[in-house]
């Protein structure tokens, strides 16, 4: 390995070096939207621009979901590469309206041409109908507009999205389950997205929460060994690892704590792979 | 020093004199031991300097090679069902024992362990069998507990160009066996040819007191050919192939059954023909096998959940070797040998109304080794002999998929593969005492590297003590210091009947000794497991023990042979290791007067009291056991036709041995019958 590493490495890094040389310009020429799914486009009346909208998936889930905005001026057609983006999703039950957490763009500055966003959906479209208001500001011009599209969010088979009433504090919070998003037998990443619901229209990130997590296959009734709790990270994000030895139906159990108080012992992800 | 050949063979006379004439003249002959166990025409021949001892434990043809081995006072079997069991020698088992077939290297595709090499060899296709212990144990590959090597039949050229063939047919009562084999041999003066096959069918078997034993069926054919050709007076080439397939194979003592498990093993060589001057017996082969394995539960009851678990291995390789006399006193036995070995099982479940879970058992991995060893004797006078043996050993071990890696890297190990190199060394010293006796001395330090199981088994379900096992990529290599010492010689003389006796005392002291520890914080895998073991180094143990065998003419037409054997093995805890046979007697008595034979053993195990519990043992009440034997064999024109009938275990004795899974019990009392017809 020594030999090979010593002799070999450097022959190949310079060989793709050549070819990545070569191939610079088919480079620029990739589309950063050709893995995602557009879900719509319209016009952000007052912004003079027009928003197309990315997910990855056709199909939105309850849980952590991630949009990708590409802008585009109403007027020259040219790429909007600068612009401030908030999202706001909102549930119309009827009787009562209510939104979900969201994180808006880190930066006003586009990112391979895309503004990426998420939001957490923190139920389905059978209690009621979701719209997300796309909300931008363009810095050059001031001009302020806004978006709304109707969103149809299902539930899936295994839930990624889960909320419980802390025992220590009667705060509701929300876990959602963003990675591993593909299971696999060995080490993967464990991320979850965790929020508090402040009031109905405001669900700030968390990070004041203590997570453990437990997998198991509650067909065989075994764990798997060195697993790594979550922590936080950024922005209510925790991330951990989790041990699949063998592909199945598996159970990550999750508890969670203040300190040594004990918010919730009842949890669990299921991931089927 | 000790080294063991046994000689068996149901071929026609001529090819047994020419199978004599050409046995490799052994560098170690001072103590070579032949067991002989060939058929009753022989024995005039009891008397050659190569047959020093002769063992009568000639049983029924339709033993198996594992029938045959048992009777050797150094080796023992764990069983996990009738077939397929696993040599040990002194308790050594495992990887701490090479097996290896015409010097090829043949790694098991199970992960139960239920497929050693020894089953792919048949009494048919077997020429003999060495066990090589203490100081030489290491000379075929690194090894600490000794070698069985295995030489399997080939052909012989013959100028007169006849043909040969031979054909048996048995029955065994308690196993309602069938066995039935057939072999043809044609050599002229350029070419010869060998083939052989031998069918295996039994049914589950009756123990002793009636029981009969649910999963202990099997069904198997083996097959050979060899092709061999002289290029010159003293240099031939030779290819082999041999193949052997299996059904159904119950393992009683395991949750498991074999559904189908197939071998093939092939090798092409150069060989000389005839001891001359310079390098002498020397051989070289090429040779590839490929080991299938399909472990089976659809048979059994009360299965929770069905799974598949199959198992694959290949294995590449070349190995010369050869002796050089220089001048009258030294002597140089050389060996090089390298190989590659790839191994992988998996394993899938498939829960009701839910994705299958699969996973890897062994992650794919390749071992590869080279070694060189070396024995060099020096004669200092008609009294002192001497000898010192060398072994150097590279071997590497890689993952070679990346969910293998996945899978080693959730236990928390390195993933990039380990290299090792080991070095194994003994000495000896031979002083000739008397007329036909000697004493022997060695001390040896022999080292071995971990198994593929032992590395990265990935929850391996042990039957025995009911834990799953996981591998520990970083083990240390395990090794032993080694002392070895005894007594051998004849007495008597031609005239009267001579008999050769043989005591040995041999003691290891091991450091780093692999075995399975407790994780208390990981859970077990397997449905109803107790818990999960990984491999771990203990900082020491210690095996001892002593062998004793007498063997040899009492009168003339008058044999016997009586063996006896204990081993003490300890931890450093002070508790017992597993799998370690108790005191263990055999004694036997052949009356021969002319074409009829009769025979009778006995064979005897004390209680074994020192079990160890970690290793889920329980005591082991002792036993005794006769069996009879005859044989009448008649020329019938060119042709001879032999019968062979028998009981073994007379008093259908209800009984397992030591080293048995599961407790268990053996064969009860067993008729069987035998016919041979050869010409």
């Amino acid at each position: 390995m020594k030999l090979f590493s010593k002799l070999y490495l450097p022959i190949i890094l310079s060989a793709a070096f050549l070819l990545n040389a070569c191939t610079k310009e088919e480079n620029q020429t990739i589309d950063p939207t050709a893995q995602l799914v557009k879900l719509t486009e319209g016009y952000a009346t007052g912004a003079a621009t027009k928003v197309l909208v990315f997910t990855e998936t056709s199909v939105i889930n309850t849980g952590y979901t991630r949009f990708y905005l590409q802008l585009k001026d109403s007027a020259s057609g040219a790429d909007v590469t600068q612009a401030q983006v908030m999202l706001m999703p909102m549930m119309d039950m009827g009787t009562m309206k209510h939104s979900a957490p969201v994180e808006n763009p880190a930066s006003e500055k586009a990112t391979d041409g895309l503004f990426q966003a998420a939001s957490v959906f923190i139920m389905s479209s059978m209690g009621g109908s979701w719209t997300m208001t796309f909300t931008l500001k363009r810095p050059e011009s001031g001009k302020q507009g806004s978006l709304t599209i109707p969103v149809t969010v299902t539930e899936p088979a295994k839930a990624t999205m889960k909320s419980f009433t802390a025992a220590d504090n009667g705060q509701k919070y929300f876990v959602a389950l963003i990675e591993p998003s593909q299971p696999k037998i060995g080490i993967n990443d464990f991320e979850i997205g965790v929020y508090r619901k402040a009031t109905m229209m405001s669900f700030p990130a968390d990070s004041t929460l203590n997570f453990t997590i437990e997998p198991e296959m509650p067909t065989m009734g075994h764990g798997s060994p060195n697993n790594v709790n979550p922590t936080h990270a950024r922005l209510g994000h925790f991330k951990g690892k989790v041990n699949f030895t063998m592909t199945g139906f598996w159970r990550v159990h999750l508890d969670a704590l203040h300190g040594t108080a004990v918010a919730d012992t009842t949890q669990y992800f299921d991931i089927e792979f | 020093m000790k080294k063991i050949i046994l000689l068996l063979g149901t071929c026609t006379g001529p090819l047994i004199l020419s199978a004599q004439q050409s046995l490799p003249a052994n560098p170690f002959t001072d103590s070579t031991r032949f067991i002989e166990l060939r058929e009753v025409h022989l024995q005039a021949k009891a008397g050659s300097s190569q047959q020093r001892l002769v063992n009568f434990y000639r049983g029924n043809a339709s033993f198996t090679l594992e029938d045959i081995m048992a009777r050797l006072p150094e080796i023992s079997f764990q069983r996990r069902g009738p077939y397929g069991m696993e040599p040990s020698i002194r308790g050594y088992t495992g990887g701490q024992i090479n097996v290896l077939i015409d010097g090829m290297r043949i790694y098991g595709a199970c992960t139960d362990k239920m497929d050693p090499p020894t089953i792919y060899i048949e009494p048919l296709n077997l020429d003999h069998v060495q066990v090589q212990t203490g100081q030489n144990g290491f000379l075929h590959g690194s090894s600490i507990g000794g070698s069985i090597l295995l030489k399997m039949a080939e052909p012989k050229h013959d100028e007169e160009g006849n043909l040969h063939a031979s054909v048996n047919s048995g029955y065994s009562s308690a196993s309602r066996g069938w066995y039935e084999s057939a072999r043809l041999h044609y050599g002229t003066g350029r070419w010869s040819f060998l083939a052989n096959g031998t069918y295996r069918k039994n049914q589950d078997y009756r123990a002793g007191g009636g029981e009969t034993i649910p999963f202990s069926a099997m069904e198997k054919v083996n097959y050979g050919f060899s092709a061999k050709y002289r290029l010159n007076e003293n240099l031939s080439v030779k290819a082999d192939f041999l193949g052997d397939d299996g059904w159904n194979i119950g393992y009683p003592a395991l949750p498991m059954d074999v559904g189908y498990a197939a071998a093939r093993i092939g090798s092409l060589s150069i060989q000389s023909e005839k001891p001359k001057q310079g390098w002498t017996n020397w051989n070289a082969k090429l040779y590839a096998n490929r080991v299938q394995h399909y472990m089976d539960d659809t048979h059994r009851p009360d299965v929770p959940m069905h799974m598949d678990m199959p198992g694959l291995s290949k294995t590449y390789g070349a190995f010369a070797e050869g002796m050089r006399q220089t001048g009258q006193r030294h002597s140089l036995r050389l060996r090089a040998d390298l190989s590659s070995t790839f191994l992988t099982a998996s394993m899938t479940m498939y829960p009701p109304n839910e994705v299958p879970m699969y996973m890897l058992t062994w992650p794919d991995h390749r071992k590869m080794q080279s070694g060189l060893g070396a024995a060099w004797t020096f004669d200092a006078d008609s009294n002192w002999r001497f000898q010192a043996n060398a072994r150097v050993d590279y071997m590497t071990h890689r993952l070679t998929s990346t969910d293998g890696k996945e899978e080693v890297a959730v236990l928390g190990y390195d993933t990039d593969g380990r290299n090792d190199l080991l070095g194994n060394l003994s000495l000896s010293a031979n002083r000739k005492l008397f007329t036909r006796s000697a004493v022997f001395m060695n001390i040896a330090y022999a080292e071995r590297v971990p198994t593929g199981s032992e590395l990265y088994g990935f929850y391996l379900f042990n039957a025995q003590d009911g834990y799953d096992y996981i591998g520990k990529a970083d083990l240390l290599r395990e090794s032993a210091i080694q002392a070895e010492t005894g007594m051998k010689g004849q007495i008597g003389n031609v005239q009267k009947g001579r008999v050769s006796y043989q005591l040995t005392g041999f003691i290891s002291y091991l450091d780093n000794y692999i075995t399975g520890i407790v994780e208390p914080d990981l859970s077990a895998m397997t449905i109803g497991a107790n818990g999960v073991k990984s491999y771990q180094n203990l900082p020491w143990a210690l095996q001892a023990g002593g062998e004793a065998s007498l063997n040899g003419e009492l009168h003339k037409q008058w044999q016997a042979a009586a063996t006896l054997r204990y081993t003490y093995a300890r931890d450093d805890q002070g508790a017992p290791l597993p799998f370690i046979p108790p005191f263990k007697s055999m004694v036997s008595l052949r009356y021969q007067p002319g074409r009829f034979s009769a025979q009778a053993e006995w064979e005897a195990a004390s209680r074994q009291e020192r079990y160890a519990i970690r290793a889920g043992e329980d005591e082991t009440p002792g036993f005794m056991l006769l069996h009879l034997r005859c044989g009448y064999s008649f020329p019938v024109s060119t042709s001879r036709i032999g019968l062979q009938a028998g009981v073994e275990n007379v008093f259908d004795t209800f009984y397992h041995e030591h080293l048995d899974w599961g407790n268990i019990p053996r064969q009860g009392r067993n008729v069987y019958m035998q016919l041979n017809l050869s010409f």
